[in-house]
């Protein structure tokens, strides 16, 4: 979900990097010395919460809410390889009959931090938790897959039938159509166990019952989390946690420049820490001349796309040549210098809608031209379509966070120069949830966004972005795309089990929405961070473009 | 009744001028930063850039700070560039001085004409209208108007002209302090006799206004304009800081400022000259106005 996971991740500083990178010596950012096992990170947030409820997060699997909870499976990811599923609380799952019916089998000896047994009931309980409305705005990608339209929650006393717990170590998910990427699915939060009966007040995230390398300590709002060792966590039925700190603290709501600066000088408590938010341009320019700093900010090698969103349902934009023409007005170029300073640090220009690292992905351009555009070839289109001179009064509505304002002015003066002239309206991240994600009849014509796949799977690069079911009602198809031919092939995609057959199938559908260009993609975002002097085994790997909270560890 | 009321302006002006050092140099800095605003595109012309063109070429490729030492300055980018984007910082400035000059300028219009009518109202009728006045006077002075302006520069539609929003919102606001100030001396005025006289002969409340009031209003209404542009100034360019000033590209020296602050570690020039310029037109108007003042503002009596 990326634009807001950008900004969830962002903000509430959930990173990642790969379990078995860890101990690879080209990792970026791996400073070399180990860390050992001990001592207290800091992690300096800019948000001023942090959500340690499973059935409300959309934290990746690597990041903040994986040092608290595990889930059905995990990930591992490595530099050089692409991201894979591996067992966590459970194995990677096993369906008898091509994708419909999953089931997955529990660890023995698993504990929650006050010391039950972790059974499959507990999992049941925390993923129908994830219906009940109190406890909305976690991913949601099994909602439709288990049937789950009028279910609304546990607390209501009622079970949801689609899952089977025939005995406390195994548990059977019945979906209502084949879908292959379930082990990821079940690797999201809502996937994490929660002790049956539990979990109905809605601070439960401030003492969430842990099963995890870590348990809440102490929770001040808005100042501090304190994570504390969980007795109960056994580190040799965990292949995904190091689990090497001794507390992890959290410290929320600083100001991003100021802790870029805090890192950079590097002194007391600072040198355990790391910042959870991207280094901003400004920032990154500043510690190029710190070489000592320097060599402390990580950046991934790719990340999410970053694209410029057109309303399809909306004229002038209804009309394909004039779709056509903004792909080559943009100036992926200048996006780069206003994303980053430089294409080096910003990352690659883009041109498909399946990310870097992604199982499957085709390279491909469907509409060549230079980095800086061709102002000339989109005029042409605009006066193919009718538009000889040009089209005028679009608004392109963006988040504010994140550097965007500066963004999308880049790609206002670039579309300036085929004369589309652009109205650029900043919201507040609610305010703009709002108009993109919930509205009904939306009157933007433009929006700046960005997506990093959820899993590693292009499925979850394409469906979120582009099936007619995401049109609003909170979904992310920003550019209201509907094209039935594309919704019958992501279906078609999503059911098949075999990933190298279902890869083929997400490039063919890559390739064929882009004909119909929905979105302009610009870039391949690299995120850069920055860490103190004492934070080991901090390093991104391919996929997802965040560090490996897991991995992290305080070096001697 | 000595008091100099009808006093002539230009005389006091050009006296005030001659007489007051600091009054002039504010003159002439406002004089300049408005003949740059007026020709700002003649300027820009002369230098060869304009404030919305990318070009990458002037900035340094490894960092994206401008290319060059002092924020990039150099014969052909006189105030250098802006770092990111290689917009020329010169064409930035000047333009920005438009943006500024023109809502500074215009909201004051704005607040001033409502103030005086509001007050000479107030103060000439009395009763329920002067009370009405000065309560809605002290509501609005209390009123948490910036909270407000960016509430609403948050919800009204992209499509309003922005800059008529600014000038309606910024001078809708300043009404209060003129029309205490207009309030008061139309009290005064109203027991003089040439007011009682003209009231007498049957002069209906709006010939006495503007032929027998408003002559001798024109003094404290000066003063105060000249003191309250730099204010209104101030406002525009704290709202842009803020985000809901004029919408980019259109240049704005308070969103100069905003984006500037990240920077002013690797690029210092980027903050000081759009910041100088707005400083200067803040003082200039100011030393102005304290002049004026000295000079025709009776409750404060003597010059300098």
């Amino acid at each position: 979900m990326s634009s807001k996971r950008l900004l969830a991740i962002a903000l509430i500083g959930a990173l990642g990097a790969s379990a078995c990178g860890a101990n690879d010596p080209k990792a970026p950012g791996d400073a070399g010395a180990k860390p050992e096992k001990g001592g207290t990170l800091r992690i300096l947030s800019e948000s001023r919460t942090l959500n340690l409820d499973p059935a409300k997060s959309q934290s990746l699997a690597i990041t903040s809410l994986g040092l608290v909870h595990r889930r059905l499976t995990g990930w591992q990811n490595a530099v050089g390889r692409p991201a894979k599923v591996v067992p966590d609380l459970a194995d990677t799952g096993k369906t008898p009959d091509g994708g419909k019916t999953w089931t997955f089998v529990l660890q023995d000896g698993l504990k929650f931090s006050d010391g039950t047994p972790i059974t499959s009931a507990d999992v049941k309980w925390g993923v129908e938790r994830s219906f009940a409305p109190a406890f909305g705005g976690g991913l949601g990608y099994h909602k439709d897959l288990l049937g789950g339209g009028d279910y609304k929650g546990p607390f209501e006393g009622k079970e949801l039938d689609s899952i089977e717990t025939p005995d406390p170590k195994t548990i059977t998910f019945k979906l209502t159509r084949p879908y292959g990427d379930w082990p990821w699915i079940a690797s999201t939060p809502a996937f994490a166990p929660v002790p049956k009966g539990k979990g109905a007040e809605a601070d439960y995230h401030e003492r969430a019952v842990a099963s995890g390398p870590y348990q809440v300590g102490t929770y001040t709002k808005g100042v501090e989390v304190k994570l504390t060792r969980n007795p109960n966590w056994d580190p040799a039925k965990d292949q995904v946690r190091g689990g090497l700190p001794d507390e992890v603290v959290f410290q929320l709501g600083q100001d991003a420049s100021v802790v870029s600066q805090r890192l950079a000088a590097d002194s007391g408590d600072d040198r355990f820490a790391f910042g959870s938010s991207f280094v901003s341009p400004a920032q990154l320019a500043q510690l190029q001349a710190t070489p000592s700093a320097k060599s402390r900010v990580v950046t991934s090698k790719s990340g999410a796309v970053a694209y410029l969103a057109l309303n399809t349902q909306k004229a002038p934009l209804n009309n394909l040549k004039v779709r056509q023409a903004f792909q080559y007005a943009v100036d992926k170029s200048a996006y780069q210098i206003a994303s980053a300073g430089t294409a080096q640090l910003a990352g690659d220009t883009a041109s498909t809608l399946i990310t870097q690292g992604i199982e499957g992905r085709e390279q491909f351009d469907l509409y060549q031209t230079k980095p800086e555009g061709d102002p000339e070839k989109a005029k042409a289109l605009l006066a193919e379509a009718g538009f000889p001179n040009g089209v005028e009064n679009l608004t392109l509505v963006l988040n504010k966070s994140n550097n965007q304002a500066e963004k999308a002015e880049a790609v206002q003066a670039a579309l300036a120069r085929a004369n589309i002239k652009v109205t650029i309206r900043s919201l507040e991240a609610d305010a703009y949830e709002t108009e993109t994600n919930l509205s009904e009849n939306p009157n933007y014509d433009l929006t700046l966004s960005s997506w990093q796949p959820d899993f590693p799977s292009a499925n979850a690069n394409i469906q979120p972005l582009f099936a007619s079911s995401e049109i609003g009602k909170g979904g992310y198809n920003t550019s209201r795309y509907s094209n039935p031919e594309v919704d019958r092939l992501i279906e078609e995609a999503q059911s098949t089990v075999d990933a190298a057959e279902a890869g083929k199938k997400w490039a063919a559908i890559d390739r064929k929405i882009m004909q119909d260009s929905p979105v302009v993609p610009l870039i391949y975002t690299r995120n850069s961070f920055i860490h103190g002097s004492k934070v080991g085994n901090f390093f991104i790997a391919d996929f997802p473009a965040y560090p490996n909270y897991l991995q992290v560890g305080i070096t001697k | 009744m000595s008091t100099p009321v009808a006093r002539s302006v230009p005389a006091a002006i050009s006296a005030v001028l001659a007489r007051d050092r600091w009054a002039l140099a504010g003159t002439v800095t406002v004089v300049v930063i408005a003949l740059a605003a007026i020709f700002a595109d003649v300027l820009t012309a002369l230098e060869g850039h304009d404030p919305y063109t990318y070009d990458s070429s002037a900035l340094d490729v490894n960092t994206g700070l401008p290319a060059g030492p002092f924020g990039g300055v150099s014969g052909d980018h006189w105030f250098g560039v802006e770092p990111l984007t290689g917009r020329d910082l010169f064409a930035i400035v000047v333009h920005g001085a438009r943006t500024s000059f023109l809502i500074g300028l215009a909201a004051t219009l704005v607040s001033i004409g409502l103030g005086v009518l509001v007050g000479a109202a107030a103060g000439y009728l009395g009763g329920w209208v002067d009370r009405v006045v000065t309560w809605s006077a002290d509501v609005f002075l209390g009123f948490p108007y910036l909270v407000f302006m960016i509430a609403l520069g948050a919800v009204v539609p992209a499509e309003f002209p922005r800059v008529l929003l600014l000038v309606v919102v910024i001078g809708f606001f300043g009404w209060p302090s003129t029309a205490r100030v207009v309030r008061a001396q139309v009290l005064t005025l109203k027991e003089r006799n040439f007011v009682k006289a003209a009231r007498v002969l049957g002069a209906s409340p709006w010939q006495v206004f503007r032929t027998e009031l408003l002559p001798n209003l024109w003094g404290p209404v000066l003063v105060m304009a000249t003191l309250s542009v730099p204010g209104k100034i101030g406002l525009e360019a704290a709202l842009s800081f803020l985000g809901v000033g004029v919408l980019p590209p259109t240049p704005s020296w308070g969103r100069s400022i905003s984006a500037a602050i990240d920077w002013v570690g690797v690029d210092p020039m980027y903050l000081i000259f759009p910041g100088v310029a707005l400083f200067a037109v803040t003082w200039g108007f100011n030393a102005l106005g304290d002049g004026l003042r000295d000079a025709l503002d009776p409750r404060w009596g003597g010059n300098r």
